[in-house]
């Protein structure tokens, strides 16, 4: 947006110079003061918002890996996905073991 | 933008940023607001002062709000609009933020709504005069989750499809190949004795490895957090950010913490050497106003 300039140069304005877009609304969008508008606007949970948001900014090609996908899958941020990478591990590990076993009568008859 | 509504309705809608102790009304001069109809201005509420601006109506239903939430840019037009005010103001005077969006029908009710809610405003304000937000981000070391083990994972992924490649080519149901198989059986590429107990030894490795990562970069978290708090006045565990596609690292603490202005320095260092200390990539961001502190507590 250059054709809006929010930013208020002219006297100390605090906060970090360099604001990235999910450090400020997750301030200003739910937190502070509990106050009842006239207008009820129902806002987003941030972590529902951050993840629209990515799936906007990523091209149409990594929007897949870049959101919900890389979230719900990282097995350090959900429990989850810690399940999801052990079952994905058993199902690697029977895999294996089908390989080999179907391997094995083969050679039998020699 | 829609057609023009009657004004009356229009001028019946006040966006109010924040609450304040004795601004001065030049504070607000200059500042642009989310609408470009109208300036931002104060409003007096007995012994605080509200920061507000007359909007249109249209701008500010639900509906709008819900399309808003969907374009990234808008979004951040209005929040960084709101932040903006937020922060200039409170760079000027004691300033409690209001949470984005917050609405009355006019100047009557602001007072009525924001007036009963005197001795809050003013529990807030005692909380946090002379204190400001920062945030502190902690992302796992590389070498010990992230890198470490994507890397580990690439390997076990490439050896195993160098293997169903290998197994590919010696194919049994391909006709042409089978007499070939039957001669070169001997010194095919059977699994070496105990193959299948290495690959499960190593997939065990690799998921040991990767827990023992995990459990290192959550305890540097805790420690990080419990530092920090340490020279806080209160803090408060957010939800870690989900990194951007390509971004191997993880963000394993996402806290922010109200730490009295003279202790900024201290905290400062204090990053320094929790960075030297844990080899994690530690973020700091502040000063921030106080959003996050001025809720019930």
């Amino acid at each position: 947006m250059t054709d809006v300039d929010f930013r208020q140069r002219s006297y100390p304005v605090p906060g970090p110079q360099t604001t990235n877009l999910a450090d400020i609304l997750e301030r200003v969008l739910d937190k502070g003061i509990v106050i009842a508008g006239d207008i009820k606007i129902e806002l987003l949970d941030i972590e529902l918002l951050t993840i629209r948001l990515r799936l906007f900014v990523a091209s149409v090609d990594t929007a897949k890996k870049a959101g919900i996908d890389w979230w719900e899958n990282d097995p350090a941020l959900s429990s989850r996905a810690s399940r999801d990478a052990l079952q994905e591990e058993n199902r690697d590990l029977r895999e294996r073991l089908k390989e080999l076993e179907s391997e094995a009568p083969e050679r039998k008859p020699r | 933008m829609t057609e023009r509504g009657p004004e009356t309705s229009d001028a019946d809608t006040i966006y109010v940023f924040a609450v304040c102790r004795d601004p001065d009304p030049t504070d607000v001069v200059g500042l642009t607001g989310v609408s470009d109809d109208s300036a931002v201005s104060t409003l007096s509420l007995g012994t605080l002062t509200a920061i507000v601006q007359t909007v249109r109506a249209a701008d500010f239903t639900d509906e709008a709000w819900q399309a808003r939430l969907s374009d990234q840019r808008e979004l951040e037009r209005y929040a960084r609009a709101h932040h903006d005010v937020v922060s200039a103001v409170a760079a000027r005077c004691p300033t409690v933020p209001l949470p984005m969006a917050t609405l009355y029908h006019g100047e009557r009710r602001v007072r009525e709504a924001l007036g009963e809610e005197a001795d809050r405003f003013r529990a807030a304000l005692r909380r946090i005069a002379h204190h400001a937000e920062w945030g502190v981000k902690v992302y796992a070391p590389p070498s010990t989750r992230v890198d470490r083990d994507a890397r580990d994972g690439r390997d076990e992924r490439e050896g195993r499809s160098d293997r169903l490649e290998r197994d590919r080519r010696d194919d049994p149901h391909d006709p042409e190949r089978a007499p070939a198989r039957q001669v070169a059986s001997a010194d095919r590429t059977r699994p070496a004795p105990g193959a299948g107990l290495a690959y499960l030894n190593r997939k065990r490795g690799a998921q040991e490895r990767r827990e023992r990562g995990q459990n290192e970069a959550l305890r540097i978290a805790e420690a990080v957090d419990a530092e920090v708090g340490g020279l806080a006045k209160a803090s408060r565990r957010l939800r870690p950010q989900p990194q951007a596609a390509g971004e191997r690292r993880v963000q394993v603490l996402n806290a922010t913490y109200l730490v009295a202005e003279h202790r900024a320095e201290e905290l400062a260092r204090l990053t320094r050497t929790l960075r030297e200390r844990t080899g994690a990539r530690i973020e700091l961001s502040g000063p921030w106003v106080p959003y996050s502190f001025v809720g019930e507590v």
